[in-house]
């Protein structure tokens, strides 16, 4: 019987256990469901907080972007525009450090417009170029038709007219000739090889002011230039001396030199004018070297071609030119040289420079042409003369006689004021012959202005030259003899 | 022969006369005869002067003849020889008219007489 109490006790007891479990658990549960919540409210705010915080930063950010774009539309990408013409123009930086996601855009930018205006550039060039070709090429036919007039009619006041019509012809054709080159055309000329005298002379030619230009030509007889750099030459020439002569004062003369050097030969042009200060010059040089690619658009209105001429002609045909030093008469000093593989010979005897030309300041040797040698045999000169000595030398060497001179002593002009330089002795001649002009022994240059030719040899017997000479003679012995016969005293005719 | 130049000149021929077409002298015919009378030294003179008289150097030429010498026209010839006249550099002589042109055996008989003359 005693089991029962013992077991509603256990039971009792268990359920007192269980229940004291159970009240414990609930109490924990319900104390870990507050924390939570609070953890829960806490950490709401937290992230109200931060939302509130980010949402103002983006619109901080937004906003800095569009000023930076309203930047970069109002200043950065007009000075940008502007900078591919004008490299000076300063582009403002960015306002703030998200700026730094718009330089593609000016990079973009910047390939963008430098395109587009070489294209530009490249269109009116093109079109200047095709008009420029054409007036190029009217005015060498209206130059054909203008020498051929000038040779036709020799009536002093047509000539008069026609010299003033080729000048201004030649002016012309500078200015069409010099565009066009600058429009990235050719020369619009081939030329044979010439005297390099010739082809400065010719570029002075072109040139309203050509009469103050003193051309000194220190080079040695027949220095002459390839064919394809003759006409390049000319045209560096002559604007190389309209700067001088624009530059410098009317009753000032601008001096050429052609002077050879190590590489080949200077044309040195100096003007006693006012000078460039130095960073004009720098700049002229810089066009003037023509690394630099010639831009239309860059040269100024009235475009000022010349020295983008040179640059062009200096690039494309391997010569240099230098403006960077003053000259000692206080102007600019241009010297342009022409390298040694775009020299050549010509022969002076075959192919004398132009009359116009100065002549060269050298005697050199020059190779006498056999026909002279010859010749000499005719004037009963001794024939075998030493071939370098020139007139006086060969006619030193002959009999002395003062006797035999009626022609210079009576045929003087009356004026008197020149002095004659002392005629060289005539040899005597042979018995029975009369009194005969001979023909002055001449020095090889002159030579080669008379006798042009060692394939004359063929010629007949009787040059124009000998007839000339024989009936010269004859007519001045007979003038002579007239005189003679007059009273002292009585001028010559 | 000369080689002729082909191609048209590099010097205009104004440039020889710096532009002056008008002679100084109107005496100058195509067929007129120079005649240098100066020795081999010449002063400062222009350069188409210059070339003008070393053209006369060797004897007497017509102004056609020394134009075509040069390369030049007639006209600049004349300028070139008109001044060098009026510097006694240079004597012209006007061309014999063909009705005044001295019969042959006349200017042989003449040339016997003065070798007679002489000896």
């Amino acid at each position: 019987m005693i089991e029962i109490p013992e077991l509603a006790f256990g039971g009792l007891a268990a359920g007192t256990v269980s229940a004291l479990a159970l009240g414990s658990g609930l109490w924990r549960s319900r104390r870990e469901r507050a924390r939570l919540r609070q953890e829960m409210t806490g950490l709401r705010h937290q992230a109200e907080r931060s939302a509130r915080a980010g949402a103002e930063e983006a619109e901080r950010i937004r906003q800095a972007f569009t000023a930076e774009l309203e930047h970069l539309a109002a200043r950065r990408m007009p000075a940008e525009a502007s900078r591919t013409a004008h490299p000076h123009v300063p582009v403002p930086g960015p306002v703030g450090p998200e700026g730094a996601a718009t330089e593609p855009v000016l990079e973009a930018l910047r390939t963008a417009v430098l395109q587009e205006r070489k294209r530009v550039d490249a269109a009116a060039r093109a079109g200047m170029r095709g008009t420029t070709r054409e007036i190029q090429a009217s005015l060498y036919r209206l130059q054909d038709i203008l020498h051929g007039l000038q040779q036709r009619y020799d009536e002093p006041e047509l000539a008069q007219d026609l010299y003033s019509l080729d000048h201004e012809n030649e002016q012309s054709l500078r200015r069409a000739q010099v565009a066009a080159v600058v429009c990235g055309a050719w020369v619009g000329l081939a030329r044979e090889e010439s005297h390099l005298v010739d082809a400065v002379t010719g570029g002075q030619a072109r040139l309203s002011g050509y009469r103050r230009v003193k051309l000194h030509n220190h080079l040695d007889p027949g220095t002459a230039l390839v064919s394809h750099a003759v006409e390049p030459v000319a045209i560096i020439a002559a604007e190389l001396l309209d700067n001088a002569l624009r530059h410098s004062s009317p009753d000032t003369s601008v001096v050429v030199n052609l002077e050879h050097v190590h590489n080949g030969v200077a044309v040195t042009v100096d003007d006693a004018g006012v000078g460039m200060a130095p960073d004009e010059r720098a700049a002229a040089q810089r066009v003037v070297a023509g690394t630099d690619p010639i831009m239309f658009s860059d040269l100024g209105d009235p475009p000022r071609m010349g020295l983008a001429a040179i640059g062009q002609l200096t690039r494309q045909f391997d010569l240099s030119v230098d403006l960077s030093t003053p000259s000692p008469y206080g102007g600019v000093r241009a010297v342009l040289l022409v390298d040694k593989h775009l020299l050549s010979h010509v022969d002076p005897a075959l192919r004398p420079a132009a009359a116009s030309t100065s002549p060269s300041t050298r005697t050199g040797e020059v190779p006498r042409p056999e026909p002279l040698a010859e010749h000499a045999g005719h004037t009963h000169a001794p024939a075998p003369q030493p071939v370098a000595g020139g007139s006086r030398e060969a006619d030193t060497h002959q009999p002395v006689s003062g006797t035999t001179e009626p022609v210079s002593g009576t045929t003087e002009p009356v004026s008197g004021t020149t002095e004659p330089a002392p005629g060289p002795a005539r040899p005597e001649p042979a018995a029975g012959e009369l009194p005969r002009r001979r023909r002055r022994q001449v020095s090889p240059d002159q030579a080669a202005m008379i006798r042009p030719s060692a394939a004359e040899a063929a010629a007949p017997a009787r040059s124009p030259e000998e007839t000339a000479a024989a009936l010269g003679a004859l007519q001045s012995a007979t003038a002579a003899a007239r005189d003679a016969a007059r009273p002292e005293g009585t001028p010559p005719r | 022969m000369r080689s002729h130049r082909s191609g048209r000149p590099l010097v205009p021929a104004y440039l020889s006369t710096s532009g002056v077409a008008r002679p100084s002298r109107n005496s100058l015919e195509r067929l007129s005869v120079l005649t240098s009378t100066a020795g081999p030294v010449f002063g400062d003179l222009p350069a188409a002067q210059h070339a003008l008289l070393q053209s006369l150097e060797g004897g007497s030429l017509t102004v056609v003849e020394a134009a075509a010498l040069l390369r030049l026209p007639v006209s600049a010839v004349r300028v070139l020889a008109a001044a060098l006249i009026d510097q006694g550099l240079v004597t012209a002589r006007p061309p014999v008219p063909p009705a005044a042109q001295p019969d042959h055996d006349l200017l042989k008989r003449v040339a016997d007489g003065l070798r007679a003359l002489k000896l």
